[in-house]
């Protein structure tokens, strides 16, 4: 500590270019904050994802090809499947098309939810059993259109009634809340039978059937076991656990670890000549300076380790502040993108990243330093 | 008198390219402890070379060199920064301040190197600031401080950690004839009152008179024999 105030006037030598180090510093460790907590948040998301979940959808397309309702027996018939529930999914939206509404219809059998990563009070499970036409809505469409309990909701949707109509209206009886971060932010539970009954089109199809697993380890023999029931039919399945297809949606947009990583490292190496060149310029400014420290009894050793003290301590203030402003940016960011979270050890990473920064950028400057010799700078040469 | 400074049979030598350039010739020299000393001579006569081989700052080609009792000419370069912290105080001509640092914060530099506490190191400097006449001044940065009270900063900063001898490089060489007088007085004072002694390297013929003995260096070669053994 008592030599912090030589560290200090070494680094306030030149204000400005001290300034300017730490913003730049500052900005590439707040980059790296929000890159880690993307990855650390996607990561999270993928772990949280429910490997005892699975999702039976067509082999051709699980958006686009319906399966038959008459594969819910069979599929229920396989040993380990403990729920196994049709599911179909459609648009709407509330008022203007700008305010869209994701639909999921399911029949709310028993222990229905099982299979779902929705949590529901029991009495509004109970109600929404009782009422036809009941909706339960998801915390934030409530939130956001401001439903509550007992309202009755007009829809809009490109689904038609058989009457011709894509008005549709449901009736309030429930909030619930999704474990899922990547399950969809504004959306409504139906009634599948009520749907499957007004519906123009698509009577008795579904888009998947969602099955729970009695235990995770059974889940890829209990998979092979559904798909083997229709194989060479001409809706045959492909069943796949909630997790897996987290992490497909994941791999879809490259190799994401890689792309962190990648982007991260660009940024400490560039960071890295960028503070080297700064600690090269500041020494030799100093060479005056450093060889009165000798002078005055400072070995190589000392003057070496206060060099490396003064970027170690431009790094760590610049990296603290770029951490701390991704840990503040994240809150703002996660409504963006779900998920995305600050742990703990990434602040520690980024820290640690930083002083291996200044000692890997420093090093050089500060060995030129030790080995300064005295009598040479003193006389300017 | 016994001798604190003794050089027997010192070369230096110089590298200028490919050139080896003799500066210091099988030179000896006696200096007695207490004394007050100023070596004179044109640019290129081995004057600094001496001091810089005096206070450690430099080792011979051969020979050897011996400085408060101690032979540093094989010293380590570690050892050698640690018997300069302890013996050794420079005053140079450009004063050679901390400029961010405030004037005690330049004198406590070399504290920092000893074990001493905080409230110790506060009160030797405090003690070495009034010594030089700049208790006021304490707090005050070397540009905001004329050049004669920046030299006395550095004269603070010398004799903090009590050193053996003091060694002075031009240290009137940038200042008014007026501050000049007031710093080698004040030198003077810790030659004869505190028993410091000092070398002063210097090219001005008043300053040389504050000292007790006058060595005349020329192509590194001490010119008037009497003065060859300053005791």
């Amino acid at each position: 500590m008592k030599f912090l105030p030589l560290v200090w006037s070494g680094i306030w030598r030149k204000p400005w270019r001290t300034i300017l180090i730490f913003l730049q510093v500052s900005v590439a460790f707040a980059l790296f904050g929000v890159l880690q907590g993307l990855k650390t948040g996607v990561q999270q998301a993928v772990d949280a994802a429910r490997a005892d979940l699975l999702l039976v959808h067509s082999r051709l397309s699980s958006l686009t090809e319906g399966l038959p309702i008459s594969l819910l027996e069979p599929i229920r018939s396989v040993p380990g499947v403990r729920v196994a529930i049709p599911v179909e999914l459609f648009g709407g939206y509330y008022q203007k098309p700008e305010q869209g509404v994701g639909i999921v219809a399911v029949t709310p059998d028993k222990d229905w939810t099982a299979a779902f990563t929705y949590t529901i009070a029991p009495e509004y499970l109970a109600a929404f059993a009782r009422s036809r036409t009941a909706a339960l809505v998801k915390d934030l469409t409530a939130e956001k259109y401001g439903w509550k309990i007992g309202d009755h909701i007009p829809l809009k949707s490109n689904k038609m009634q058989k009457n011709g109509s894509g008005d549709w209206a449901f009736d309030v009886v429930g909030i619930f809340t999704d474990s899922d971060v990547g399950g969809g932010r504004y959306i409504i539970i139906i009634n599948l039978p009520y749907y499957d009954e007004a519906r123009a089109t698509g009577t008795g199809t579904v888009n998947h059937f969602n099955v729970a697993v009695t235990d995770p380890k059974v889940a890829v023999s209990v998979a092979d076991a559904i798909d083997r029931i229709s194989s060479n039919s001409s809706h045959e399945t492909k069943t796949e656990s909630l997790r897996e297809l987290a992490q497909q949606q994941v791999q879809q947009i490259g190799d994401f670890d890689f792309l962190i990583r990648a982007v991260v490292g660009a940024v400490l190496a560039a960071l890295l000549f960028a503070i080297a060149t700064m600690m090269v310029q500041s020494v030799r400014e100093r060479t005056s300076e450093l060889a009165v420290l000798k002078t005055l009894g400072f070995t190589d050793r000392a003057v070496f380790l206060l060099i490396l003290a003064e970027a170690i301590t431009v790094c760590i203030a610049g990296a603290a502040l770029g951490l701390a402003l991704a840990t503040a940016a994240m809150p703002i960011a996660a409504r963006f993108v779900p998920g995305l979270s600050m742990p703990k050890i990434t602040l520690a990473i980024g820290l640690a990243c930083a002083v291996l920064v200044a000692l890997m950028s420093a090093a050089v400057p500060a060995a030129l330093a030790g080995r300064l010799k005295v009598a040479a700078a003193l006389a300017g040469r | 008198m016994s001798s604190i400074v003794s050089f027997a049979a010192v070369s230096k030598q110089y590298k200028r390219g490919r050139e080896s350039v003799a500066v210091l010739n099988d030179f000896n020299l006696e200096i007695a402890d207490k004394d007050f000393v100023a070596i004179m001579g044109p640019s290129g006569s081995g004057k600094t070379t001496l001091l810089n081989l005096i206070g450690g700052l430099d080792v011979p080609t051969s020979g050897s060199v011996t400085v408060a009792g101690e032979r540093i000419d094989h010293l380590s370069p570690a050892a050698l920064s640690h018997w300069r912290a302890r013996h050794v105080g420079f005053i140079f001509q450009f004063y050679n301040l901390m400029p961010t640092l405030s004037a005690e914060r330049n004198v406590e530099i070399p504290l920092l190197l000893t074990s001493l506490s905080r409230a110790e190191r506060k009160r030797k400097v405090t003690a070495a600031l009034e010594l030089v006449g700049l208790s006021d001044r304490r707090k005050h940065k070397p540009s905001e401080l004329s050049g004669g009270q920046q030299q006395r900063v550095a004269i603070a900063r010398a004799l903090i950690a009590d050193p053996t001898i003091l060694i002075c490089d031009e240290p009137t060489g940038d200042l008014d004839r007026h501050s000049a007088e007031e710093i080698l007085g004040l030198i003077q004072i810790l030659n004869r009152q505190y028993g410091k002694t000092v070398v002063v390297v210097t090219h001005d013929a008043k300053a040389a008179e504050f000292a007790t003995h006058q060595l005349h260096l020329d192509k590194g070669q001490l010119l008037d024999s009497p003065s060859r053994t300053a005791a």
